[in-house]
């Protein structure tokens, strides 16, 4: 399936993921591990095991520098 | 997803304990953990009354590891006359990194009606990053000065402000990253020191007579957990990477821990309860060695505490200065 994905502060791309994908392949497509990003459905975090049920999803940043 | 305690819609899933929580009790974990640590680190001593109040600094950079402690920590003490809370923001001189932080940080601290104090590194030292990072006068990463001078004058001002306590916003990503980096570097010593310094439970840790003793409530919670709950929360946070920021070594093992906490979850939780038992059976064993630490003197410079003539900072100061 295809997934509209906007790293917030660096872009949108779309990716190309498995029927079965999870959030956190979401991540991963991104280049990011799911430990250091959260991903948002409709301005929502959303679980990282949870099946991919959205075609838009923003992916958000942790940021170092507590 | 549905949440394991109330059935309403999960916002995150935690791989190392199998939890999917919504908003609400996911916000009620995080703070169960950090009054939960406060507890078991004996933060709050028995002698501790409204007439006379622990007074515990807490460092705030307005990024959102800091922002979340106060939060948290103000509105679990807020009704308590048993303490009192100032937050502490440091000044490094980085063109509009610090500076938006600082907007953070007042407007948290306005909003939490909470004493709050800002030192500069080019008033107490005259000196900024931005200008060390261009000099460079020792051939270092720019936050192995920076770290000296926030050291030193967090440590100075919490203590003029009579703090009983240092606290900051270190996270269990920070805490398990520094302990590889100990294990890696085989440096038992800094594990023994890490654990009086800020890691041990304050009964059992070396009391200094030195230095206001330091702890870091929020070092149960990952890195992401903390971003997740001021997101949720909408706290007023920095959301911006230091343009300095050039810790080679530490971003190694910040990668690595990631990739292991995805193939094994839960393996930060467990390195830092390993690496908390030992660092402490080390504190004892370096404790029998050298009696009651090392002879600290003030600097013949700045009266800071130190094992040497002047101290670190200020032969960094000098190094600078002479750029």
């Amino acid at each position: 399936m295809d997934v509209t994905c906007e790293v917030v502060g660096e872009g949108t791309e779309t990716l190309l993921l498995a029927d079965d994908a999870t959030y956190a392949d979401v991540c991963r497509a991104t280049g990011y591990s799911p430990h250091e990003v959260t991903v948002l459905v409709d301005g929502s975090p959303v679980p990282e095991d949870a099946p991919v049920e959205s075609s838009e999803v923003k992916v958000l940043r942790l940021i170092k520098g507590g | 997803m549905d949440c394991d305690r109330c059935g309403a819609e999960a916002v995150m899933h935690a791989a190392y304990s199998g939890a999917h929580l919504c908003e609400s009790h996911f916000r009620e974990s995080v703070e169960r953990r950090v009054r939960r640590r406060v507890r078991e680190d004996d933060l709050l001593p028995d002698d501790a009354t409204p007439e006379d109040p622990e007074r515990w600094v807490i460092g705030l950079s307005g990024g959102k590891d800091s922002v979340v402690l106060a939060t948290v920590l103000d509105e679990t003490f807020t009704e308590d006359p048993r303490i009192e809370l100032v937050a502490l923001s440091i000044h490094e001189g980085i063109d509009g990194y610090r500076d938006a932080s600082l907007n953070a940080c007042e407007e948290l601290t306005a909003d939490l009606d909470m004493r709050h104090e800002t030192v500069s590194y080019e008033e107490e030292l005259g000196v900024r990053m931005d200008s060390v990072v261009e000099d460079d006068p020792e051939n270092m990463a720019a936050c192995a000065y920076c770290g000296v001078f926030r050291r030193d004058l967090l440590e100075t001002y919490a203590e003029e402000l009579g703090a009983d306590k240092l606290l900051t916003g270190h996270n269990l990503d920070d805490e398990a990253q520094t302990a590889l980096m100990n294990f890696f570097e085989g440096n038992t010593e800094q594990m023994a020191k890490h654990f009086d310094a800020s890691i041990g439970p304050f009964p059992e840790r070396r009391e200094s007579d030195h230095f206001v003793p330091r702890a870091k409530p929020l070092r149960d919670v990952p890195e992401k957990e903390v971003a997740l709950y001021c997101h949720l929360r909408d706290l007023p946070s920095h959301v911006a990477e230091c343009p300095h920021a050039s810790e080679a070594y530490r971003g190694e093992i910040q990668e690595l821990l990631l990739d292991m906490e995805e193939r094994h979850p839960g393996v930060r939780h467990s390195i830092m309860a390993g690496y908390e038992e030992l660092a402490g059976v080390l504190a004892d064993e370096y404790r029998e060695e050298d009696g009651d630490g090392p002879d600290l003197s003030p600097c013949e410079r700045c009266g800071s505490k130190t094992a040497r003539d002047i101290c670190r900072k200020c032969e960094l100061v000098a190094a600078v200065d002479a750029a």
